[in-house]
């Protein structure tokens, strides 16, 4: 069975008139099927690159990376993936249920099954009442919730997750962790970066630390951390060393 | 097909929900209800003169809806952010642009055919005679500028933000309507190589003038030949297709940041 994310060497390099920035150098990861992976760094750290990369958004300078075995450049490797941005923003214009009838046919999905998925994520994510209303009169965090709502629409194998608890209230972050807690049960895989270490200590099963560009460590979350220190302190120590 | 399809309908939408639309096809018919009722010059219910004047703002009004929802649509996904919930999707760059292009051309194409059917209603109402075939050949070679017209905004806003690209667009598709067409009369005036500068240059730039059938049917010439209007449709294809490729080249590596291009 291939890897949900097999990241091989990566490096992504941005030339400019003032001088070269190196986003990624050498970065290697391997994300197994079915486990929720927390991806956490500084800002500018290069998580929100790397998601890029895996998305297609990007090509990288050097390196590799697989989705399933599909290498990320070709359009079918997005065929099992949802995705969720920071600050997700989408059509103003449309209703929710709209942009979801919009994201299934994207996905090609037949019919039925679309209407049945929409019924299903509209409940899952909390917006079934207000589905019919224009996305333009939601709040932020309906807005947020409307996006996830899409992400999960084609039931992926693989969710990307990028900062999904940034807009939400209490309310709305525990949704997210159980969302995310249904998603481990099916044997989906979760891949999200996040500030909130809180989050990714109560969600994740891996962690992975990326800074300037480099993976500065990666383990399981129960042995990644040493005994007695908690994951802040240790992040804090990783990240600038003091 | 279906992405492509998917893409132009929530073209559609946009274009329907801004009203944007709508308003236009209320000041055309505010400029020929005015046209109507005013008998400056004498010319009041002249139906060559409704016939002109009507045309015109149809030209003149398709053309700004043409341009400006064009240059809207690709420059709008990226400042949103909605290009990535785009393109995270099975969704090729390539879909991105076709999409674009058929939702603008197909509203733009429905707004001149309710632009031509305001003018057909005054020139009835004026007892005046619409001849239908050459109406209808004025308006198919009218949609066909129009799906050019798209195409080149579209290329435009794959590499220049949304003002640079909609003006660069008035004034390119404004120069192969109104300018190039004048360059072989030019070239008859120019000696030496400047003359046959001007001269490769009328006939290896696109034109738009060609799409033009006004003057036939204000005056009732009566619809064009079989064969040349054929071989003006394949002429807005080629150039439409031409147009689309040359925006996927730029598009298709082009990298993202959040709100706008790194």
């Amino acid at each position: 069975m291939s890897a949900a994310i097999e990241i091989t060497d990566l490096s992504v390099a941005f030339t400019s008139r003032s001088g070269t920035v190196h986003a990624l150098r050498n970065v290697s990861l391997n994300v197994p099927q079915g486990q929720v992976f927390g991806f956490l760094g500084p800002n500018g750290a290069g998580k929100t690159t790397a998601i890029h990369i895996l998305l297609g958004f990007l090509e990288p300078t050097g390196g590799s990376a697989r989705i399933f075995g599909v290498d990320v450049n070709q359009t079918i490797a997005r065929e099992r993936i949802g995705y969720l941005a920071e600050n997700p923003d989408t059509y103003p214009f449309l209703s929710g249920r709209e942009l979801l009838t919009m994201a299934g046919r994207l996905f090609r999905m037949p019919r039925a099954r679309l209407v049945e998925r929409i019924g299903i994520v509209l409940a899952q994510t909390g917006v079934a009442t207000i589905a019919d209303r224009l996305i333009a009169t939601y709040s932020r965090g309906q807005r947020q919730r409307i996006c996830l709502a899409q992400a999960l629409l084609s039931d992926p194998d693989l969710l990307i997750l990028d900062e999904p608890t940034g807009g939400l209230d209490p309310i709305g972050r525990m949704e997210i962790r159980k969302v995310i807690a249904d998603l481990r049960a099916a044997g989906k895989t979760v891949f999200f970066s996040s500030h909130e270490l809180s989050e990714v200590e109560l969600a994740c099963d891996h962690i992975a630390i990326l800074s300037a560009g480099r993976v500065v460590a990666d383990g399981a979350a129960g042995q990644l951390v040493p005994p007695g220190e908690s994951l802040e302190k240790f992040f804090l120590r990783t990240v600038t060393g003091s | 097909m279906t992405r492509i399809l998917t893409i132009a309908n929530i073209v559609w939408l946009e274009v329907l929900r801004r009203k944007e639309f709508y308003m236009l096809l209320i000041l055309m018919g505010a400029m020929l209800f005015i046209l109507l009722s005013i008998d400056a010059f004498g010319l009041g219910g002249v139906v060559v003169y409704i016939k002109d004047v009507g045309l015109m703002f149809a030209w003149i009004l398709a053309w700004i809806l043409a341009v400006n929802s064009g240059a809207r649509q690709l420059p709008r996904e990226e400042t949103q952010g909605t290009i990535f919930t785009l393109l995270a999707k099975p969704v090729s760059r390539l879909e991105v642009i076709v999409g674009k292009w058929l939702g603008v051309w197909t509203v733009t194409a429905f707004a001149t055919f309710c632009f031509y059917l305001v003018i057909a209603l005054a020139i009835l109402l004026q007892r005046g005679r619409i001849d239908l075939p050459t109406m209808a050949q004025g308006y198919i070679l009218h949609t066909m500028a129009l799906s050019v017209i798209v195409a080149i905004a579209i290329l435009l806003t794959t590499r220049l933000s949304h003002d640079a690209a909609t003006a660069l667009a008035y004034i390119l598709t404004a120069t192969l309507y109104g300018v190039i067409p004048t360059l072989s009369a030019l070239a008859l005036n120019t000696p030496g190589w400047r003359g046959s500068f001007l001269t490769a240059a009328y006939f290896l730039l696109p034109h738009l003038d060609v799409f033009d059938m006004r003057r036939r049917i204000v005056h009732d010439w009566g619809p064009t030949n079989t064969t040349i209007l054929l071989a003006v449709l394949l002429y807005a294809f080629c150039l439409t297709a031409a147009t689309l490729l040359l925006a996927w080249l730029a598009y298709r590596r082009k990298r993202f940041a959040r709100g706008s291009m790194l």
